[in-house]
């Protein structure tokens, strides 16, 4: 989207800190419930992002697939079981706990780090460009399918094998 | 810029979802949420990557991603319902008595 720049950036901003929150909620909230509805704001919150970086196709399919059908299947599962006691016994401030924290913050802040040190244009600049020449003519959607239908066509067959062995497979054990 | 950004709240969501896994290894269902946060956060680094490299390989392979990541969690959710009826209890210290 071409959106001016405070604009971009307060989207950004917003998006991001709701993001973090929900990957929070996720994590540490003690009913199974309000962390299936944080994951539902994670998921939300990172297709608004690509709204931001003009991939509409993506990010219609993130919400459907996501949030209309995995988020949906965790919480049918989620309100199946009795889990009232389940989480008596959640205490994330335990000794290992509190390392896990700790190494975890600590991947993070390297990780941060080095992709703060990073110098991005050097890789950037070096990269093969393997664009169709009207690429700003034909839509995002288009784009995708024309890849899916040349370069992608042997992992498109197989996730649709994987998918249909998904169903059947899942079918077939619970139904005994 | 821009893609520091992203990339940075996409690295944050994945080193969530593996202390997701780490801590809450009460019952099934609860596991596999923080596993779908990694999942959703590899396949945002494809997309940012693919964003500021203005590359298409990566958008086409990250709208595959979630197909996969559906698979799995309805397997995964299966196995939860099947473990529920014979066990009759989802604590996860009982799974290695699944057998066969």
């Amino acid at each position: 989207m071409d959106l001016p720049g405070p604009i971009h950036d307060f989207l950004l901003v917003f998006l991001g800190s709701g993001l973090i929150l929900g990957g929070l909620g996720v994590v540490l909230r003690i009913n199974p419930i309000y962390s299936a509805f944080s994951l539902g704001l994670v998921l939300v919150c990172i297709s608004l992002f690509y709204i931001l970086t003009n991939y509409h196709f993506v990010a219609t399919a993130k919400l459907l697939i996501y949030v209309g059908a995995i988020n949906v299947l965790i919480l049918f599962v989620v309100m199946f079981m009795n889990s009232s006691e389940y989480y008596k016994d959640f205490n994330p401030w335990t000794i290992g706990n509190g390392l896990t924290s700790l190494v975890c913050t600590s991947i993070l802040v390297s990780l941060i780090s080095t992709i703060l040190d990073t110098s991005w244009y050097g890789i950037i600049w070096t990269t093969r460009s393997n664009q169709i020449i009207e690429q700003d003519l034909i839509g995002n959607s288009q784009q995708i399918g024309i890849h899916l239908a040349t370069d992608f066509f042997l992992p498109f067959e197989f996730i649709s094998i994987i998918l249909l062995v998904a169903l059947i497979g899942a079918i077939d054990v619970t139904l005994q | 810029m821009d893609l520091i950004k992203y990339f940075t709240f996409s690295m944050i969501i994945s080193i969530l979802g593996i202390r997701g896994i780490l801590l809450n290894r009460r019952n099934i269902p609860i596991m596999s949420m923080p596993i779908e946060s990694m999942l959703l956060a590899v396949n945002s680094n494809f997309l940012v990557f693919s964003v500021s490299l203005d590359d298409m390989m990566g958008q086409s392979f990250a709208s595959l991603v979630p197909t996969v990541a559906a698979a799995e969690s309805a397997i995964g959710l299966a196995i939860f319902v099947i473990t529920f009826r014979v066990r009759g209890t989802i604590a996860v210290e009982f799974i290695n008595s699944i057998q066969g």
